[in-house]
């Protein structure tokens, strides 16, 4: 039976790599670096977020005439600030292409689990990296994202006001308004939250061997590239001020879809308990889906027989899942070590049967010494 | 493509008989270019049926003395395929045959196995077509490579 996986693998994402594989070539196909493109935009974020930093001032009074600084006069101002923009939706973007690429081509799931959680987590903390960017420029529509994240939040049951006065930073002002401390916050989270970024990439990576984190020069000078022509021909504009009240009524405005979405819809009028069940089944969602698919390797990993391995270590090496360890032996084999499978990792692939020179290591379901057998049966025959 | 199908040949249950001897062996991996309906009861293509197919997991699985077997016990020629670099489902099977069967990565191919009977294909599930040309032109190297080894002998 074909699983709605096989079915997009088979009728959307093959068919597509195909196309762009005539386009690009497999060695600089786009899709083929789906994990390191979101980081390179995530070097690009750093370091023309740094450079911002130099000149951005995070109080009420003075944030919005810095914003104008930097974007008409600071040297180099608005193009790194036209970098930071487009690099952040270039990330969005090729996250989510990363996402359903993992997701349709079956790599989601099982012994991926880590990888696959953990992305959900960057995911959701990237979105607020992002909304928290767009406050800080705090013209009139960061304004308005910031007043309707103030409404979002007092909706939560329980701990809805907890949460606003946190975000607001009401501990400290004891007031229940927009002050400087909540700018302030606002900036503690755009820049503390990539910092917890780096923490889930390392855990991303931990059961992944020689995680691909880089792209080929050419597609990584493509991609630059393409990202300054974009900054030149639309430089980013700065948005009118505010108005000297923060808490007033805002006209309709339209919101960076990527980051923002729940606030569009909350510009139209939508209820604030369905934007935060429509925003939450999100992450949810994808955290269920791989539960919600037959296991393909029932429980099966790769074997190793004690007596034919010598301990050369070729197999742990290549193991693209880190599923294996070499351990010391002292069962009075002539060998020092012995290669151990942890049957949590393992992905039944293989690559360890490829690496072995000495027939001491097989998967259930395709034995090399059956394969040679195969071989020399059909051969054999004629 | 001078073979007729196999299935034109003979009825399914007899196909064995009808198949010819084999020439080539090909080792593929069961999610690069797909084989559905494509095979006959013994595993040759229908395109070919000097074609032996043996399914694997991952090209990653593949050992380079599985080939120099093939090799020895009398095929013509062998093949490999996996899917395009860059998209192994296993992340590096393909880029370690590769590298395996250009001597790059233990443990390697043979050098003294002859080169021009080994190749290796890295193709999509949805590339059927480019698989078959790919074959057509195997078959013609091959016999050039026969036609040198008779001339040498
Ligand atoms: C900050 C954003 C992210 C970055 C920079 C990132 C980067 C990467 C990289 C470099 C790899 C290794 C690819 C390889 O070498 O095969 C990877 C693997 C993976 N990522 Fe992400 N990722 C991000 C977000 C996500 C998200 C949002 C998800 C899904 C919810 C996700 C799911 C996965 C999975 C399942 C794998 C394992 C794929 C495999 O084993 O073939 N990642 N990621
Ligand atoms: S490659 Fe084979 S012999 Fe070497 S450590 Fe692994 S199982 Fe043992
Ligand atoms: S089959 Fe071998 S190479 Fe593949 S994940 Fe398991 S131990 Fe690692």
């Amino acid at each position: 039976m074909t699983t709605y996986v096989e079915a997009i693998q088979k009728h959307v994402v093959l068919p597509l790599e195909k196309a762009t594989n005539r386009i690009f070539t497999q060695t600089y196909n786009p899709f083929y670096y789906h994990g390191a493109l979101p980081n390179l935009f995530l070097w690009v974020l750093f370091v023309s977020g740094l450079l911002l930093l130099v000149y951005y001032q995070a109080t009420l009074a003075t944030a919005y005439d810095s914003m104008k600084f930097i974007t008409y006069e600071a040297p180099f101002g608005n193009a790194m600030r036209s970098l930071h923009r487009y690099a952040a939706d270039g990330m969005m973007l090729f996250v989510l292409i990363h996402l359903f690429r993992v997701w349709f081509t079956d790599r989601f799931r099982e012994y991926r689990i880590l990888p696959w959680i953990t992305g959900v987590i960057l995911l959701t903390v990237m979105f607020v990296v992002g909304l928290t960017g767009y406050m800080l420029i705090w013209d009139a529509d960061a304004v308005a994202l910031t007043n309707i994240t103030v409404n979002l939040l007092h909706a939560v049951p329980v701990i809805g006001n907890g949460l606003a006065g946190f975000f607001l930073g009401a501990d400290l002002s004891g007031s229940a308004l927009i002050t400087d401390y909540t700018i302030t916050r606002i900036l503690v989270l755009h820049l503390g939250i990539p910092m917890f970024m780096m923490f889930m990439l390392w855990m991303h990576y931990l059961r992944i061997t020689r995680p691909v984190t880089n792209a080929p020069t050419g597609l990584v000078f493509l991609m630059l590239s393409g990202l300054a022509l974009f900054s030149a021909a639309f430089p980013v504009v700065l948005g009118e001020a505010a108005p000297p009240n923060f808490n007033v009524a805002l006209d309709p405005i339209t919101f960076d879809v990527l980051y923002a979405w729940p606030h569009q819809l909350g510009v139209a009028g939508w209820d604030p308990a369905l934007i935060w069940l429509l925003t939450l089944a999100v992450p949810v969602g994808l955290l269920i889906v791989p539960y919600l698919q037959k296991k393909a390797m029932r429980g099966q990993f790769a074997q190793v027989s004690k007596d034919n391995c010598t301990g050369c270590s070729l197999c742990y090496a290549d193991c693209p899942y880190e599923a294996i360890t070499m351990v010391e032996r002292n069962d009075g084999s002539r060998f020092k070590k012995l290669s151990i499978v942890d049957p949590a990792r393992c992905a039944n692939c293989g690559l360890c049967v490829g690496a072995c020179a000495f027939k001491a290591i097989d998967i259930p379901r395709c034995d090399s010494k059956d394969v040679l057998a195969e071989i020399e049966l059909a051969l054999a025959n004629q | 493509m001078t073979a007729t199908p196999a299935s034109d040949l003979a009825p399914a249950d007899s196909s064995t008989e009808q198949n010819p001897p084999i020439r080539i062996i090909g080792l593929v991996c069961e999610r690069s270019v797909e084989l559905e309906n494509r095979l006959n009861n013994d595993d040759r293509l229908l395109d070919d049926p000097s074609v032996k197919i043996i399914t694997v997991p991952c090209s990653g699985i593949i050992q380079p003395i599985m080939m120099e077997t093939s090799l020895k016990k009398g095929a013509k020629g062998c093949f490999a395929t996996g899917c395009r670099m860059g998209d192994c489902h296993y992340r590096e099977g393909n880029k370690f045959l590769q590298e395996r069967l250009l001597g790059k990565r233990m443990p390697k191919l043979k050098p003294s196995v002859n080169k021009h009977r080994i190749e290796a294909y890295w193709l999509s599930a949805v590339e059927y077509d480019e698989f078959r040309d790919l074959i057509e032109s195997f078959q013609a190297t091959v016999d050039r490579v026969d036609a040198d080894d008779a001339a040498a002998s």
